[in-house]
């Protein structure tokens, strides 16, 4: 057990991963998706995905308490045998390994659109792969630092979104709870996903220092990839008419149009070529996960060589379908409804299950 | 042997670099600088381009062409057949539409390339030419800038002493598609030389419906709580006695520092009403009648009944049209929800028909440097 023990992330670089993982291409469409689906109360809905994902967030952590020093799958390893160990570490592998292979496909697809219209996809991501394969295939430590240095580099982007407020219609967001409790609960379905990217926590628990910390610590994430949330989407929902905003395919983006300088326009691709780094925080730790379930699911210590067959599968599979945002889009929708059940159902069940088992366990000792 | 691995990955990598092939020099480009969009005589669309021309051996820095194309994209193919380099449309500074453009209510719709292609700047001005474009687009004397640039600063300091919108492309996309209000656009005519007239008021689908002049403009701006830098108007105050109306000696001047409106709004006997407080700090810059004639008091009560009546004027005029370029569809919505969200469709109508209560509360600051 003490393999985790030689690279360790710190309480800030714990914070940041997480919130790194949960904010990504995602942001890009939120507040058109909301606004389709609750109008301009969709704010209210973040807050109520908030909630649901801190929920999920702290029992991922009382889960992993109950084995500090392994990952999820040395969990599932130590209370029910190899087997089952091996299967969840499968599942991981496929789960991860989608996600974030989805996730870096669109940050291509979106690169594509907005700043490198003539370039083939294929050679974007296959530069991005090799920054990638550079970060992922060190240590988490290394991931982490990586996670903080972006968090710090690209925060100050969201003081461009003061000049859209300047012309912002507060009116726009009254009355709130226009419609009902209905639509914006159908839209706190889209911002539980949103909120997605914690589960990442079933991993990077036992590289924490300090574990002490480690449910403050996400809730920390939480708050602040909320905050992220908010203020993007009431910037949006301010700045555009409510019976305008969804006709933006990512009015995240759009926003930036307006922010000209003398000696800059088109700031959206200045904004986009830095969010390449904010995506990376979603994709390294992704692909790190997949990795390290991987070796854990071979047996091996070292996950390196992992990473290489990992970045070039995903390279085949761009060169070989063709890849459109709509059926990027698509494949999300699809995993989302595992990711709900590997998210909130699997760790809900299997805390049961533990307290029950060290309940009777200690019941039987007595 | 891992080294020239290595290398050999690094020359492969140099090699499907891709970003370095297609430059582009400046003199290589045709950046249009306006595009005009307007009907001939026998309502066929006509697109005008202007751009800069870069480059040796050129005497006039500039060049329009004309067109007749179906869409702005198609008109892209058509100036490509004319000019010297590759048009590019990432730096239109205005959009000149004509005024028999926009009197057919289904134009919004050619300007879609404009928000689906990325390229387009969205700061662009979009402008009403009333009557031809062309003439405008000709229009280049010697001893003013040049037109782009004129036309946009012209548009610009009159938007910042309050009596012209910026009109954005942007902003036309948010007034066209809010049911709430309807659009309104800066209007520029030539007679001899090239002049903002006021605010072309769209209806909710584009269509031309009520054109304000300058003073209008500038209290329909004053409604909207739109008071950019400064805000001067003239208005007479006392019935005008003087000799042959020569000199009007019942003018009065102010600067408003402050303007503050506050709109309530309400539905009664199945009506929407509305309460607009407009109050303003100004300060008196001009008087060409004695101070005996008027004391404080009296002048305030004047100046406050004199813009009332304008008010009052100016959304009659916009009542009879069925447009609402104020806005007031959003103070509907925000407090009359469930009333707003039957007539959302035909807001227009809605407001035609509401009550409108105007005030106007005045407060002299002061009276400039000279006693009397």
């Amino acid at each position: 057990m003490i393999k985790y023990a030689k690279n360790q992330i710190t309480f800030m670089q714990y914070i940041f991963l997480i919130h790194g993982v949960q904010v990504g291409v995602g942001l890009l469409t939120l507040p058109r998706e909301l606004a389709e689906k609750a109008g301009t109360d969709g704010w209210i809905a973040l807050i109520l995905g908030w909630l649901f994902s801190t929920l999920g967030s702290l029992i991922i952590i009382q889960v992993m308490k109950k084995y500090p020093n392994g990952t999820i799958i040395d969990l599932l390893t130590h209370f029910f045998g190899k087997w089952v160990g091996k299967i969840a570490a499968f599942i991981f592998v496929l789960y991860f390994a989608f996600l974030g292979s989805i996730v870096f496909v669109r940050e291509g697809l979106f690169i594509q659109f907005w700043v490198l219209p003539q370039t083939n996809l294929f050679i974007l991501l296959l530069l991005l792969s090799i920054p990638s394969y550079l970060i992922v295939r060190n240590n988490i430590t290394i991931l982490g630092r990586y996670a903080e240095l972006v968090f710090f580099m690209t925060t100050w982007v969201l003081f461009f979104y003061s000049t859209p407020l300047k012309e912002a219609h507060w009116l726009h967001l009254l009355p709130f709870i226009k419609g009902g409790w209905e639509p914006i609960l159908a839209a706190a379905k889209t911002t539980t996903f949103s909120f997605l990217g914690f589960e990442i926590a079933f991993f990077l628990y036992p590289f924490l220092q300090k574990k002490q910390k480690a449910s403050i610590g996400i809730v920390i994430a939480n708050i602040l990839t909320l905050a992220v949330f908010l203020i993007v989407t009431i910037v949006a929902f301010t700045f555009y008419s409510p019976d305008e905003i969804t006709q933006y395919k990512e009015p995240t983006i759009n926003l930036l149009k307006i922010v000209e300088f003398r000696f800059l326009e088109r700031l959206e691709i200045v904004f986009l070529s830095l969010y390449i780094f904010v995506i990376s925080t979603t994709v390294l730790p992704l692909f790190f996960s997949t990795v390290l379930s991987a070796s854990q699911l071979f047996g091996k210590q070292d996950h390196s060589k992992y990473v290489v067959w990992l970045l070039l599968l995903n390279l085949v599979y761009v060169l070989l379908l063709p890849q459109s945002l709509g059926g990027n889009r698509q494949l999300q929708k699809e995993i989302e409804s595992i990711s709900l059940i590997l998210v909130y159902v699997f760790p809900i069940c299997l805390w049961v299950y533990l307290w029950l088992y060290t309940c009777l366990k200690r019941r039987v000792l007595k | 042997m891992k080294r020239w691995f290595h290398v050999t990955l690094l020359i492969f990598f140099i090699v499907i670099l891709s970003s370095c092939s297609g430059k582009a020099p400046l003199e290589d480009l045709t950046l249009a600088f306006i595009i005009g969009i307007d009907l001939d005589d026998e309502n066929n669309l006509v697109f005008y381009e202007l751009n800069p021309v870069f480059g040796e051996g050129t005497k006039v820095g500039i060049e329009t062409y004309k067109v007749k194309a179906k869409t702005i994209r198609d008109s892209r193919r058509l100036f490509d057949a004319l000019t010297t380099g590759e048009v590019t449309a990432g730096k239109i500074q205005v959009l000149l539409v004509g005024k028999r453009v926009l009197q057919h209510g289904d134009w919004f719709p050619i300007l879609d390339t404009v928000y689906r292609n990325p390229t387009f700047s969205m700061s662009t001005r979009v402008v009403t030419v009333d009557g031809p474009v062309s003439e405008v687009i000709s229009h280049h004397p010697t001893e003013k800038p040049q037109l782009s640039l004129h036309l946009k600063s012209l548009i610009d300091k009159n938007y910042d002493r309050t009596r012209a919108v910026k009109g954005t492309l942007q902003e036309l996309h948010r007034e066209i598609y809010e049911k709430g209000m309807t659009p309104f656009i800066s209007e520029v005519k030539r007679e001899k030389d090239l002049e903002l007239s006021g605010i072309s008021l769209l209806d909710n689908k584009g269509k031309y419906a009520q054109f304000l002049n300058v003073p209008e403009a500038t209290l329909l701006l004053m409604l909207q709580n739109k008071k950019r830098r400064e805000v001067t108007m003239t208005i007479p105050v006392l019935p005008n006695d003087g000799e042959k109306n020569i000199f009007h000696k019942n003018m009065i001047s102010f600067a408003a520092s402050k303007v503050k409106t506050k709109i309530k709004s309400g539905y009664k006997h199945n009506k929407f009403y509305f309460d607009i407080k407009v109050k303003m700090t100004i300060n008196i810059v001009e008087r060409l009648f004695p101070e005996e004639r008027l004391n404080k008091e009296q002048l305030t009560k004047e100046v406050e009944n004199e813009l009332k009546d304008e008010i009052n004027d100016l959304l009659k005029k916009i009542q009879k049209k069925k447009v609402d370029p104020i806005g007031l569809g959003l103070y509907a919505r925000a407090y009359q929800y469930p009333h707003y969200k039957k007539v959302e469709n035909n807001w227009g109508e809605a407001f035609a028909e509401s009550d409108v209560n105007v005030s106007v509360k005045i407060d002299i600051n002061s009276n400039g440097a000279v006693e009397q």
